[in-house]
């Protein structure tokens, strides 16, 4: 399969509907104004990880807010013994271009599997839950589908996306404007003097930097498009950068309001990226999409504009950025507004079921996110897979989340090899059906249900018996993985 | 070992396929009547979108502009009809049909192929995702627009339908135009519509599933979606898609466009109160390597073009019922670039099929002469909203149009006939 073929798969309904966020007079919203109690530290824990399990909710009330997020911005001095192991055992991901192009010829599929499957661990089980955070948000921002560049694309994401994740702006945008994975896909290393090539130049302002309403002009993108001519991939070395200075454009050029003189190559691209990284439309648009991904859908004006603030007095340093979002009291005033986006949704149910639950092999999981139009890079337009809500709401996707929560817990049914679910280690202490229900709705949710969905939960596991109905081995093996199932697919669990 | 297209094949097939097999079905007994439609007193509408602004200078080729075109485009142009192996196929003397679009030329020899050139959307943005989403919100230049056309049309239309197969997006996610008021549905596939749970507790599960989104009183969209399913999955179930014979011998190309049609098609004879269904092929951002006969562009026509055709045998028997359109966010560029492809442009084809339509290419022709150029791309002299209204009213019984548009006065091009 060529790159071509590949990219017939752009049918993105979604992508029209991501931009934007939908609501209308008189229908009842998305998401009603929120009638669980979340706190602030499960609210940021929402919000913060890839699902709130007891142990983050014990980790924040012993560090309190501050302390945590300090912590998880401080990622690197985290350990993170249960990826490093799983990296020594695929250490195929952290080899150089030449050896995993060679793995790829060789067996692609099993390179592509390992790399999925890497991308689901570390979002399930990394220690690192706000940083795996900020790459999901990066990935997308900086999108790049796999399917026809896998090799460029794990050096992309290890090289740009991982290495600059908490870092500044300025460098991660010169990184990706290097990256020979975003070169080929948005064709820049296809753009020489006599007939730029448009692509690269089009979305680097217009997804990447100024945004839509950033005010560029059709004409900015033509001049840029010249600027940017001759980056691409190197002549002499194939897989990594280089300019080549044979294709670029020497002549003068004007865009966004500068003067580019006669005769400079790769300067004047770089100087570009410098004036596009400090430009107050960046600032405004990184601000708000951030804002969008962890705050509301409707992002809070008030909030956008603070954090596109801190974004120019900081010379865009990401960790500033969070650190402003996650203090402000915008952000405390939107709890339980976010739908759980399905890769989201699905490390949520890994993360509450642990360590119950043991993955011995992720095929499944990786490809039951197929389904969803969710499967990890492979989002074919360059936007990245959609922020908001809306897009995921649907009666499709809603039943693949339903029998996606009901599989799960079944896992020890051997229709699938590849769990394994501790059927009698799981909510142990609960001697009747009522505790158990309360506990798994404090341990899945972190927030007490309305008595009426208490009472239709317990009316199912005790068939019409009530809450004092013991738990045993034989309601265990009869009704447990069932009741887990309604209770992961519950919109309780739904939305973060 | 396998390798990269054997690796896809076999995880996106076997994955999705086999999970009927590995899981226990069920279906909840919960009984729904769809509304009747009043059948014959409109036309069902098929509304395809072509995401990623397909080449229409491409796939409705002016070769009757000679150097104009043949110039700009050295190593992509189609050769003019009769000009050998990979020309285009004559329509008037002017225009003609992409080879790959052949199939289309029996339909236009029926009588029910409208080719609207010059067309699109008013709205000068190159980019991909504003010009989608204004074009499906239609308002063009507007993104505020908190709804889709099509649900306006729903919701401004003087009948009810409480079907909840009345408007149905097929995919995953669905389309911007659906989007609004009116509740709608998203389909990715009928055979793989039902819940996987243990069948000895189906019934109940179902129940206190129903009762946890509050299904009854529905209070937030996801309750209405959640209702939604429920509604639909025994109708659905019954469908037996694997089953399903296409009439007439029409054969859909063996790709996700010609599934999708091919559900159109059964939820269309099923009678379920379908008034509206919108159906996505993508691909159509051919920066580099585009082709001419053969080639990318090539291979999405073809789809195009057989799925068009297949759909039209198979419902040939209805088809005076049914309106097809096609757009897409806008047009290429009229000259190729150094990649062998096009950049983003403005004007463009739409395909218009079925019972309202004459064979003719319409264009208030602009040229491609320099001076007429919109910035080097083919100009819009139709606009898309013009068509669409004239659907609307002559053929689906909107009289609500300056809702369905605000802020566009139609100017209707007499070009859709009435129904009979």
């Amino acid at each position: 399969m060529d790159r071509r073929t590949f990219l017939k798969a752009m049918t993105t309904a979604a992508a029209a509907a991501a931009a934007h966020h939908f609501r209308w007079a008189g229908v009842i919203p998305v998401r009603a104004a929120q009638d669980t109690a979340a706190g602030p530290a499960l609210h940021i824990l929402n919000r913060a990880t890839w699902g709130p399990t007891p142990a983050d909710l014990a980790a924040i009330n012993e560090r309190g807010i501050a302390g945590w997020l300090d912590w998880q911005l401080d990622y690197e001095s985290i350990p993170d013994p249960a990826i490093d192991a799983f990296l020594r055992e695929n250490a195929i991901l952290l080899q150089s271009y030449e050896e995993l192009s060679a793995a790829a010829t060789v067996d692609y599929g099993n390179v592509m599997n390992r790399f999925l499957w890497v991308r689901i661990i570390r979002a399930a089980f990394s220690t690192r839950q706000l940083y795996e955070r900020m790459v999901e948000f990066w990935t997308d921002h900086f999108n790049v589908p796999a399917a026809d560049l896998l090799t460029e694309k794990i050096i992309d994401d290890r090289e740009v996306i991982r290495r600059h994740a908490l870092g500044s702006f300025r460098d991660l945008l010169h990184a990706s404007a290097t990256s020979p994975a975003m070169l080929i896909y948005l064709d820049n290393t296809y753009s020489y003097s006599d007939h730029p090539n448009e692509n690269y130049g089009r979305e680097l302002l217009e997804l990447h930097t100024l945004g839509v309403d950033g005010g560029y002009t059709e004409r900015d993108v033509k001049e840029v498009a010249r600027i940017l001519t001759g980056w691409g991939v190197s002549d002499e070395r194939w897989g990594y950068f280089g300019f080549n200075a044979w294709a670029h454009d020497f002549r003068p050029k004007r865009a966004l309001g500068e003067l580019f003189d006669a005769g400079h190559g790769i300067g004047e691209g770089q100087r570009l990226l410098d004036l596009l990284a400090a430009h107050p439309s960046t600032a405004r648009f990184i601000a708000y999409k951030l804002v969008r991904y962890f705050v509301s859908d409707d992002p809070p004006q008030s909030l956008v504009d603070s954090t596109a603030q801190v974004f120019l007095a900081t010379d865009g340093d990401i960790k500033s950025l969070l650190r402003h979002i996650f203090t402000s009291a915008e952000f405390y005033a939107h709890p339980g507004e976010k739908l759980r986006r399905p890769l989201e949704y699905l490390t949520a149910i890994l993360r509450v079921l642990q360590p119950h639950l043991s993955v011995v092999n992720g095929r499944w999981l990786i490809w039951s996110l197929e389904q969803f139009d969710h499967l990890p890079y492979h989002w074919a337009p360059p936007d990245g897979y959609p922020q908001v809500s809306a897009a995921w709401l649907n009666t499709s996707a809603l039943l693949a989340r339903w029998n996606l929560a009901f599989i799960i817990p079944r896992s020890d049914e051997r229709w699938y090899d590849g769990l394994r679910f501790d059927q009698a280690g799981i909510f142990a202490e609960a001697r009747t059906v009522g505790e158990y229900v309360d506990l798994a709705a404090q341990q899945f949710y972190g927030v007490p249900i309305s008595d009426a969905d208490r009472t239709a939960l317990i009316e199912f596991a005790a068939e019409g018996g009530g809450p004092d109905t013991p738990v045993d081995d034989d309601w265990r093996g009869w009704k447990q993985s069932s009741l887990l199932g309604l209770m992961l697919a519950s919109p309780y669990f739904q939305w973060a | 070992m396998t390798t990269r297209r054997e690796f896809l094949k076999t995880m996106s097939v076997g994955v999705i396929g086999l999970s009927p097999a590995l899981f226990p079905r069920w279906t909840p007994r919960m009984a729904f009547a769809p509304s009747s439609q009043v059948a014959g007193q409109r036309d069902i509408l098929v509304s395809i979108f072509l995401r990623g602004g397909m080449d229409g200078l491409s796939a409705v080729i002016p070769f009757g502009e000679g150097g104009r075109y043949y110039d700009r485009r050295p190593s992509i142009a189609i050769r003019e009809p009769g000009a050998g192996a990979g020309a285009a196929v004559d329509l008037d003397g002017f225009f003609g049909l992409h080879p790959s679009l052949a199939p289309l030329k029996d339909v236009w020899d029926a009588g029910a192929l409208t080719i609207l050139h010059a067309a699109g959307s008013p709205d000068p943005s190159r980019s991909h995702f504003d010009a989608m989403g204004t074009m499906e919100r239609g308002t063009p230049g507007i993104k505020t627009t908190p709804s889709g056309w099509i649900n306006r049309h729903l919701q401004t239309a003087a009948w009810q339908n409480d079907s909840p197969f009345r408007a149905i997006g097929m995919g995953a996610m669905l389309q911007s135009s659906l989007r609004g008021p009116v509740s709608t549905f998203s389909l990715s596939s009928i055979t793989d519509f039902h819940l996987n749970g243990r069948e000895d507790q189906a019934a109940a599960m179902a129940a206190t599933l129903s009762s946890l989104y509050q299904i009854a009183a529905p209070t937030q969209a996801i309750h209405q979606h959640a209702a939604s399913v429920f509604a639909s999955m025994d109708v659905l179930n019954q469908l037996n898609p694997d089953q399903y014979q296409p009439a007439n011998g029409a054969a859909y190309p063996d790709s996700e466009f010609g599934e999708a049609l091919k559900q159109v098609a059964l939820l269309i004879k099923s009678d379920l109160g379908l008034e509206v269904a919108c159906v996505d092929l993508g691909g159509w951002d051919t920066h580099e390597g585009q082709g001419a006969a053969d080639g990318w562009f090539a291979g999405l026509v073809d789809d195009l073009g057989r799925g068009l055709q297949a759909f039209y045998t198979d419902l040939y028997d209805l088809m005076a019922n049914i309106t097809v359109v096609t757009m897409s966010e806008f047009g290429r560029r009229l000259e190729e670039n150094a990649s062998g492809g096009t950049d983003h442009g403005h004007g463009n084809v739409m395909f218009v099929m079925g019972g309202g339509a004459v064979s003719t290419v319409y264009a208030d022709w602009p040229t491609l002469a320099s001076d007429a150029l919109d910035d080097g791309d083919l100009a819009v002299t139709t606009d898309y909203r013009d068509i669409l209204s004239e659907i609307l009213v002559n053929r689906l019984g909107s009289d609500q149009i300056e809702t369905v548009f605000p802020g566009h006065l139609a100017t209707l091009p007499g070009l859709i006939q009435p129904r009979g």
